[in-house]
This record gives C-alpha cells, structure tokens and sequence, in this order.
C-alpha cells in the first residue's frame, strides 16, 4: 500500500499544478519514490546543501522538476508554500529547475539527454580527488532516444565509475516513438551492471542506491506514469502535461486516497 | 600551435593539480608527456564530443578546470547545446581548445572546415572567445585565462602568425595608425597575410585575438573611417558592429555557399582572396 508521504507528495503536486497551471503530473508521479530514496538514503544537509562531503542528486530529466520541488521541500529545503509559485514569471521554481535559482538542486536541466553527461563528470571529479561521495542520475526511458545518454553510459562504463548510479525511468514513455525493448539487455552490453527493481518500492531503490558495485550500475526503475491515479495511467498521453481543473483535481485527490496499489 | 598549448598546460599543471585534460580522441600523442606525469587527470574519452562537454562541465562543478579538446567543428557546432546549457547555463566554466580552423584541415574538405564558431559562441553569455594568432598569444591567453571560472574558448590553427606584439586579454592592438580613412580590423593567423597586404598602404591597421569581449576603445578611435574586416571566419565583423553607427564592410568567406574545394590551406585562402594579393588589390580599390 503506498504510504501516506506518498501520497501526501502527490497531492502537492496536483494541488501545485492547478494553481500554476503547469507540471507534468504523469512522469511526475513515475519518479517520486527513486527521488524520495536518494534524499533519505544518502549524504547531504538541507541546511548546508553545499556541505563538501554530499552526494548529488541530478534529474536529467528535468520536466519532472516539481517532484523533485516537493520531494525537496519534505526534506527541509524549502517551504512548500513558495513552490505554488511554480512556473509563474518572476518563481524561482520553474517547469525545469535553475541550478541557480533552487537552493540544493544540482544541475539545471530541461534538455534531455545532459544531465547524465554531467554526472559522469561528476562521478569522475570524486573518483580524481579519491572522495568516496556518490551521484545518482535519474533518466527517462523516453530520454533515453538520445544518442548522448549511450555515449555517456560508455565513457562511465569505461572509467568504472563505481560512484555512479543510473536510475532509468522505465515508465513506458518510449512506447510512442522510439521503442527501447529491454533495456536492460541494452545497459548490460554497453558493460554496466544492470538491476531491475519496482520503481515505486522506495527501500528497493535506497538499498540499491548504497550497494557497492564494481563499475557503473544501472537501475531499471520499472514505475507507472501517473502512479496512483487510475485516470492518467489509463490516460497519460493525454495528461501529459495537462493541469487538472477544480472537478477532475477532486477526482484525481480521491483515486489517491482510494488507491490500493 | 598546438605543440604551444601542449608546452603552457606543462607549465600550468607543474602548479595546478585541478587541470584536467580531456581528449576526443586527438593531440593524444602530443600529450603523452602529460599523460606520463599525471595520468589522473588525462582522459582520452573518446570520439563523442557532446558527451567531452557534458563531463567536462560535471568535471568543473567540483571546482576542477578542463581542457577539452578536439577538432573544431565537432566541438563547437555538434556540441553548441552541451557548451550552452551544461557549461553556460549551469555555469560550469572550462576551457574549450579546438584545433583546425578555419582551414588548416583544406584537403579534407567541407566537413573539416570551420568558420562559425566564433560566431555562434560568442552569443553566449558571458563566454570568453580567443583567437590567438600565434604562440606567444596562446601562451599568454591561456594563463591569464584559464582557472577563471568562466567559460573560455580557444580557437587553435596550425598555421599561426608570427609577428610579436604585446598580448593582453581583451585588448586590441594597433599595428599601423597613419591616419588613413581606411582602417583594416583583422584576427587570428590570417594577420601574416593582412599585415603584409596593408604594408605599402595608407591604411591603418587594427588586430584583435580576443573576440569577446570585443575592444570597443579601440573601435571607438577609429569609428570616423571607413573600417574593413578582414578575416577568414565570421564572428569578428558582428563583434565589431556591435559598436553603433560604423561604416564597416565584411571581407573574407565567401557569402552563403561552402568552401568546398580540397588541397591546401593556401590555395583556399587563395580561392577565397585571402591570399596577400587579393588584399591588397581590393585594399587599393578601396582608397581610390
């Protein structure tokens, strides 16, 4: 059964969506557990988020920037209530986050396929200055059409970059276009190594996130865009990046709170 | 030129243990006496130039200072989104030396060829944009420039210039001031030709090696004659008009078509009339 933060997380972010009239509900909802893992998991300090010894965070993709918002913001970061700016002109927390602007976010992002050519270089600038600090990238499946992500996934396959892990968020969004069929046969013979755990099963993923391993390692997060609410798992395409009006939010807040999954 | 960069990034990194390089998979040869000493921090990671500047700025985040390089069209055109969003955007700074331009690659044809560069990234914000027109320049560029934190780009050529002149970052230099009503404002190596061309010539003469910032000083005490751009890539004439309400005319590249011929660096210079005679000739038609 999803637990209460859980849901809590997604009523935020439907509530935010409504008001800002932005967000991307479904692949939103398909990341909040592997973001939640990483900050309850692993090294960093809301209150010092430039602490020397953290480890990093990156989404790579970056339309998800609101779970990421709200997942902060229940670690202290900031105040929810300044993230229903979302998206507004002068908010610092736009549809795909400022690195500037959002006190403990890494890497601004937004076009796909960088943040995860970032975090190679990350992982190797701990690896170079023998830090045992680590870096967790999420990507998306859909994201994973560009060509980049494969080049990044062998240069860290190359380096060993045991620091690094790769979340790949296997929510099915390649499905309309470019089709990736087992993804994790793929990141295996690119050399990494490769698990596949539920993505919504947040002690699956935070114990995947601090096992050691000897070179790059792969999460394939197999996770459900919309997540929690029938409506857009049986609709997402057309929810993609919809904002729910004042009836459909109550529809949607009810299937969370009736959700069995 | 390149040799130049090899020999200062010696010198630098005698001092500096955050200097990284990061090779596409060119210079490695050259670098191996780096390789040698600080194999740590020397990465041939490959032909896969976006990829060279996403880690690299990952590499800078941690307050490393990267050279990336490779030839010049690879990483600047293919890799113009990594160099604006994960080093400009994000604010990782690094370095960023290429290595060819615009024709030091003339045999193998257009692909190799590279004349947008300093155009296109100089409109990023706050990026530094050098083109040194011989050793010296690279040289003293590169440490003054380097462990900035800002992004810095060099642009290399294998065929540099080799009039000494004092270098300092920004600054412009004027070679000729004899108060023509023509002034001729050049950059890089094709300033062998260029000084030659204007020598018998009632001309003044104006050389940059930094395109960005631009020196506006300089461009201001010659605004009242008519200004010539000579140069063998675009960026300079659009750094120089930034300057309001000059009359200044583009010679160089020819206009919307590639410099598709092969054989040598000089014969295209030549087709393109960037040859000394060429100047010359039409710096003459221009004073009549």
């Amino acid at each position: 059964m999803m637990q209460p933060v859980f849901k809590d997380i997604r009523k935020d972010i439907l509530r935010i969506s409504k008001i800002s009239g932005h967000g991307h509900i479904p692949t939103c909802f398909s990341v909040i557990e592997a973001i939640y893992a990483f900050y309850e998991a692993m090294k960093h300090d809301p209150a010092n988020p430039s602490w020397d010894e953290r480890d990093i965070f990156i989404l790579s993709k970056g339309h998800a920037a609101l779970a990421q918002y709200v997942v902060m913001s229940k670690f202290g970061y900031f105040d929810i209530k300044d993230v229903e700016t979302f998206g507004s002109f002068k908010s610092v927390f736009g549809c795909h986050a400022d690195r500037l602007k959002v006190r403990g976010v890494e890497a601004s992002t937004g076009s796909l396929g960088h943040g995860i050519g970032l975090a190679v270089g990350m992982a190797l600038a701990f690896k170079i200055q023998k830090s045992e600090r680590r870096v967790v990238v999420i990507i998306g499946d859909g994201e994973s059409n560009e060509g980049t992500v494969w080049e990044a996934i062998m240069v860290a396959v190359n380096l060993k970059l045991n620091n690094l892990k790769v979340v790949y968020d296997n929510n099915m969004s390649h499905r309309r276009g470019l089709q990736i069929c087992n993804p994790g046969d793929r990141f295996r013979s690119f050399g990494a190594e490769v698990v596949e755990v539920n993505g919504h099963d947040v002690e699956a993923l935070k114990s995947e996130y601090l096992a050691r391993h000897d070179t790059l390692k792969v999460i394939i997060a197999d996770t459900k865009k919309g997540f929690g609410c029938k409506t857009m798992i049986d609709n997402h395409y057309e929810w993609h990046r919809r904002s729910p009006c004042e009836q459909e939010y109550e529809i949607l807040l009810r299937e969370l709170d009736e959700t069995t999954v | 030129m390149r040799r130049q960069f090899k020999d200062t990034v010696m010198g630098l990194s005698a001092g500096d243990d955050k200097l990284v390089m990061v090779l596409g998979d060119v210079s490695v040869y050259l670098f191996k006496e780096f390789q040698d000493k600080y194999p740590d921090r020397f990465y041939n990671m490959g032909i896969c130039e976006n990829t060279l500047i996403s880690v690299s700025a990952g590499l800078a985040s941690q307050g490393f200072y990267p050279f990336v390089h490779t030839i010049n069209p690879f990483l600047t055109e293919r890799s113009y989104e990594q160099i604006k969003l994960d080093m400009c955007y994000n604010r990782f700074g690094g370095n960023i030396v290429t290595c060819g331009a615009s024709f030091d690659y003339a045999w193998d044809g257009a692909t190799h060829q590279s004349y947008t560069d300093l155009a296109i990234l100089r409109m990023l914000p706050d990026v530094e944009v050098i083109q040194p027109g011989s050793r010296k320049e690279l040289d003293v560029l590169l440490r003054s420039q380097y462990d900035n934190g800002k992004v810095t780009y060099y642009r290399l050529s294998d065929k540099p210039h080799t009039i000494d002149l004092p270098v300092k970052f920004g600054r412009a230099e004027i070679l000729k001031d004899c108060s023509g009503k023509v002034t001729v404002m050049t950059a890089g190596p094709i300033l062998g030709n260029v000084f030659e061309a204007c020598k018998d010539l009632q001309v003044n003469l104006v050389y940059f090696h930094t395109i960005k910032p631009i020196d506006k000083e300089i461009i201001e005490k010659f605004r009242n004659t008519d200004i010539v751009i000579i140069h063998d890539a675009f960026g300079l004439f659009e750094a120089v008009c930034e300057t309001a309400g000059l009359s200044a005319t583009y010679y160089g590249l020819p206009k919307d078509r590639f410099c598709d011929t092969y054989g040598t660096f000089e014969a295209i210079r030549e087709d393109i009339g960037l040859d000394v005679i060429s100047i010359k000739e039409m710096l003459r038609k221009k004073l009549l």
